[in-house]
Parts: structure tokens; C-alpha cells; sequence
């Protein structure tokens, strides 16, 4: 049709637009380079701050926190196994809820069930389209919104906050699952199909399995990331790490802030390495 | 090795056998994780279906959640819309705005620092002879390539959240915290991928530009990244997707964008207009979603792969 390969697009000029947008948001923010030198009050804290990193702390700092509570390591530990504990319960929901979410949002499901004339693809085509929207829903709205407002409409409850993580990663898992089903190389389930197997056992047997390896792996990758939300949901009132970084930071207790924030550096630098040597073993 | 007569169907005896050791302790250490997870105790299921909660929930939803205006004079659509539009007019144009240009600014940042970074992080650049496959690399260029690889590493590994929250405590009373905040993870995150792209890249035509007598530098910058820039916009619009709804959030850490408004309404028990200002944020993010995903689609059609 067209002899002439297609002019490809101008990046050139995209890159310029990115620049120029980039320059118009700081101005219409009123971002200036003097915005970034901080006043005294903050320079005497950021001084303070960063004095501490050099020795977090391996018990409570002040006195009274001390004479009262448990030890402040086995207090921390316990609000990593928390972090951990939340980030788990809330990706067993999603991949529960993402794996058929992600099965009905592909298009390999539809072709390759026994949705074969057009009537009922036109059904499928609905049907299909209802789920990616409401996957879409569920995705754009961040977790920490979902904690707000579970939190407005049940009140502070550890299960919210696992829910919170789960409905915005099911719809993430769901996304990328389907992606991938519909990626997956196609020769095993078209030779099933030629032996006149079923529809459902060609989806089964001939596509899952080839698509298996992406779906742990991003499973993986994923679970890394509800490490890291879960840690945040401590900012709300949940017993995560986030809870003690955010106390002990606006009680000035920075050595406890700084033993805080290694922790959950090693927690994440971990599972990423953890990840990452998954994603090797299982995809080429 | 003489090739066998029938293929093995799954790699038994494969020299990487503890690779799959690795997957096996890894999926028992998974539902290990999970099974105690949900025996720990520590998640209250039982409380959150609970008589008083349900009672919250019922109150919520039938009340709280209804439009203040339709609560007692009943439903019309002229009464839901003049409402959405006070809404927008009061505060929610204003948030959303905000919300899209920290987005934007920060990603513009954060792509500026992963072009800067980039090269250090390829070891196809970040070497003695660059571009060229033989000879040494050189223990300076190593410790290059391993500091720029760890900045992205430690850039990114902090949620953006805890990021902006200690960089609001320094510099409060601007938007700067969360741009910071968002460029900081972002760039790590692009930085590592920009410097991957570059190391993958056809290495020939490079090869030839420096038998040629073209400098690092040269090279680098009038033949590699051009060559990568596809790649580079692929990942950089995939990046702005998820920024754009991090964005929203950070604004609960008191700078004014959907969060900061959402987070006052909810201090305010104003749930309806809590709601509506969420509703703001997921059209953004979708219209966020439909641009980038557009732009990657066109992008695709040429980007040689």
C-alpha cells in the first residue's frame, strides 16, 4: 500500500514538548531554584537528621518510652512482620481475585471458548468490556485512597488495610495478567486445538502454562511493591513500619527514624535482589 | 556433548539446578508467608464484619456518601450537577491541576536525571575502551558503573510516600517535596532501565563510530541515546501512568493536590465531597492512562525493536 516507509515520529520534538511541559508545571507551581535552599528552621533539622544516620538507634530513645513498652528492636521486628504479614495477606486476595479478572479481560479467553457466533461474541465483547473497565476503576484510584476511604466508611481495621493494598493490586495483576495471557507464544495450544481438543483444556493446558513463567515473575515484582504500601499504610494508623517512622520522626527520635528506615531498605533491597533472581530463572 | 536422540521434555539435570532450587524454596516460602499470615491473628476479619462496622458501613454508604444538596430534597440531575460543578469550581479544578503538573514536572526530572545517569550505568559506555567488546575495563570505570548502578538502586527503593514525608519536614510551603519525591523514585526506576536499553543495543554500528576516531562522549550522545530514544520514551510514558496516581496521594502530606482536598474532606466528614474529589482523581489518572497508552501505541509503529 504505501511504498514510503512510514515517516516515523518526530522524537525530536517529543523530547522538546517533555522539556517545555516540564518547564510551564514548575512555573505554574511556582517552583524557582531558591524554593530548594531550605530556610533555618529546616537546615537545622535536615543537619540533625542526617547526623543521626551514621548511628541508628537499638533502643528506645527517650526514657519514657523505655520504661514503659517493649524492647524498641522487638518492637520494630514486629512492625516488619506486620509489614510483611499485610503485604502477603493482601497479594493472596489479588492474585485470588486478579487471575480470573485477568482471564476475562484477555482476549485469548473469548477466542478460544466456545463463544463462536456472533451473537454471543457480541455478549463477549460486552462482557469483556465491563471487566477492563472496572479493572481500570479499581487501578486508578491509589491504594492509600482505598485506606482512606475504608477507613472513613468502616473505621481503623487491619483487614481494611489489607483490602486497601488488594483491590487496587488486583486490578494492576488483572491489567498485566491479561496482557500476558494474550502475549503468550500460541504454538502448544494451537496444536491442541488441532487435535480437536476442547476449547477450555486448549486455554487450560496449551496457554496458561506458557504464560505461567511472566505471571509469577510480575507476581514477584509485585509483592515488592505491597512491601512498600504496606509500609505506608503505617502513616494512617496501622501497626506497619510507616508507624514508626512517622512518630518517631515528629518526636525528633531520629536514630529510632534512621533504624527504621534501614530496616525497611533491607526488607526492600532483599526482595528486590529476591525478585529479580525469580524473574531470571523464570524468564529468558 | 552428542545430542540426544529424543529432546528431554523439562531440563532434569540441567547444570543451573540450584536456579531451580531457588523457585522451589521461593514458592514454600510464599504460601508459607501467606498461610501465616492469615493464622498470625494480626488481620482482623472477624472485626471488619462485625455488627458496629456493618452499622458504619449502612450509615456510610446511605448517608454520608450521598451529595449533601440530594440528602433531603431528593434526587435530580440539575441538583447532582450544580453540585459537581460547585465542587469542581471550589477546589477540585484547582487540586487536579495541581496533581497533573507535579506529575509532569517530576517526570521531566526524573527523565533529565536518567539521561544523565544512563551512560554511567551501562557497562558498554562506562568502561575503558568504550564500545568496543575486547580489552580492559578498567577499575575506575568499574566503581563508575557500580556507584551510578547504586544511586538508582537506592533512588528508587523508598516509597515515593516516605520520600516526600521527609522532604516536606525540610522544605515545607512548596511544592518541591513531592516533585522531589516523585523525580527522586522515578529517576531511579528510569535511570536503571535508560542505562540497560543502552547497554543492549546493537553494538556494531557503535563499534564502528569508534574504530572512526568519535569520542565517548560523541558517541554517546549523537549515536547510542538517539538510537535508544524510542525505547527511552516507551518506558518514560509507562512511568507517567503510575506517577500521576502517586501524585494524588502525596498531596496528604499537606501540598495542594486531590490528596491534600481529600484528606480536608475527610477531617471535615464531608464524605460526599470526599468522594467526588477521589472521582476527579480516577478521571485523571484515566485520561493519564489513555494519553500515555496512545502515545506508546504511536511510539510502537516505528520504534525499531
Amino acid at each position: 500500500m504505501d511504498r514510503h516507509p512510514p515517516k516515523p515520529p518526530p522524537r525530536g520534538l517529543i523530547l522538546l514538548g517533555i522539556g517545555l511541559l516540564g518547564l510551564l508545571a514548575a512555573f505554574l507551581l511556582g517552583l524557582r531554584p531558591a524554593g530548594l535552599v531550605p530556610n533555618a528552621g529546616g537546615l537545622r533539622l535536615a543537619r540533625d537528621f542526617f547526623s543521626a544516620a551514621t548511628e541508628p538507634a537499638f533502643s528506645w530513645e527517650s526514657a519514657h518510652l523505655a520504661a514503659h513498652t517493649t524492647p524498641f528492636l522487638a518492637d520494630l521486628a514486629h512492625a516488619a512482620l506486620r509489614t510483611l504479614i499485610f503485604a502477603a495477606a493482601a497479594m493472596s486476595l489479588s492474585v485470588l481475585a486478579g487471575l480470573p479478572l485477568g482471564i476475562l479481560a484477555s482476549e485469548t479467553w473469548w477466542r478460544r471458548s466456545s463463544f463462536k457466533n456472533s451473537r454471543m461474541t457480541a455478549a463477549a465483547r460486552g462482557l469483556q468490556a465491563a471487566v477492563r473497565i472496572g479493572i481500570a476503576l479499581m487501578r486508578s484510584v491509589h491504594e492509600l485512597i482505598w485506606a482512606v476511604i475504608l477507613l472513613a466508611a468502616v473505621g481503623l481495621n487491619t483487614f481494611g488495610a489489607v483490602l486497601a493494598i488488594a483491590v487496587p493490586y488486583s486490578g494492576t495483576l488483572a491489567k498485566v495478567f491479561s496482557e500476558m495471557l494474550d502475549e503468550a507464544p500460541r504454538h502448544s495450544a494451537k496444536a491442541l486445538e488441532g487435535i480437536g481438543v476442547r476449547p477450555l483444556s486448549v486455554f487450560l493446558f496449551g496457554l496458561v502454562p506458557r504464560a505461567l513463567p511472566d505471571l509469577v515473575a510480575y507476581t514477584a515484582y509485585r509483592f515488592e511493591c505491597a512491601v512498600r504500601s504496606a509500609a505506608v499504610l503505617g502513616f494512617f494508623g496501622y501497626p506497619t513500619l510507616g508507624y514508626h517512622l512517622t512518630l518517631s520522626f515528629g518526636d525528633g527520635r531520629f536514630r529510632e527514624t534512621w533504624t527504621t528506615i534501614y530496616l525497611l531498605l533491607g526488607l526492600i533491597l532483599f526482595l528486590e535482589w529476591w525478585s529479580t533472581a525469580i524473574r531470571r530463572r523464570l524468564v529468558s | 556433548m552428542n545430542s540426544p536422540p529424543v529432546p528431554p521434555l523439562q531440563d532434569e539435570g540441567h547444570p543451573d539446578e540450584p536456579s531451580r532450587r531457588l523457585l522451589w524454596i521461593s514458592g514454600l516460602g510464599a504460601f508459607g508467608l501467606v498461610a501465616f499470615a492469615w493464622m498470625s491473628g494480626e488481620i482482623n476479619i472477624g472485626g471488619f464484619f462485625g455488627a458496629d462496622r456493618a452499622r458504619n458501613l449502612e450509615r456510610f454508604l446511605t448517608e454520608d456518601a450521598i451529595p449533601f444538596p440530594l440528602r433531603e430534597s431528593g434526587f435530580t440531575w440539575s441538583g447532582l450537577w450544580t453540585w459537581v460543578g460547585g465542587q469542581w469550581n471550589a477546589a477540585g479544578a484547582e487540586a487536579t491541576m495541581t496533581t497533573l503538573w507535579i506529575a509532569v514536572a517530576s517526570m521531566a526530572l526524573a527523565g533529565a536525571g536518567a539521561l544523565l545517569v544512563a551512560p554511567w550505568v551501562a557497562r558498554t559506555i562506562s568502561t575503558q575502551e568504550p564500545f568496543l567488546q575486547s580489552g580492559p575495563i578498567g577499575i575506575g570505570w568499574i566503581w563508575a558503573s557500580r556507584i551510578a548502578r547504586l544511586i538508582c538502586i537506592l533512588a528508587r527503593a523508598l516509597p515515593e510516600y516516605i520520600l516526600a514525608f521527609l522532604w516536606v519536614a525540610v522544605l515545607p510551603g512548596s511544592a518541591w517535596p513531592a516533585v522531589l519525591a516523585l523525580a527522586m523514585h522515578n529517576g531511579g526506576i528510569l535511570g536503571r532501565l535508560f542505562g540497560e536499553t543502552l547497554e543492549n543495543l546493537e553494538r556494531r554500528p557503535l563499534q564502528a563510530l569508534r574504530t572512526l576516531g568519535g569520542s565517548r562522549g560523541q558517541i554517546t550522545a549523537l549515536a547510542a541515546v538517539p538510537v535508544a530514544l524510542p525505547r527511552f520514551l516507551l518506558y518514560f510514558f509507562y512511568r507517567f501512568e503510575t506517577c500521576v496516581r502517586e501524585a494524588t496521594v502525596l498531596g496528604m502530606l499537606g501540598i495542594v493536590s486531590l490528596g491534600y482536598q481529600i484528606q480536608d474532606a475527610r477531617s471535615r466528614h464531608a464524605y460526599d465531597d470526599m468522594l467526588l474529589l477521589v472521582g476527579f482523581g480516577v478521571m485523571l489518572v484515566l485520561l493519564a492512562d489513555l494519553t500515555s497508552h496512545g502515545v506508546r501505541i504511536w511510539l510502537r509503529r516505528e520504534a525499531p525493536r
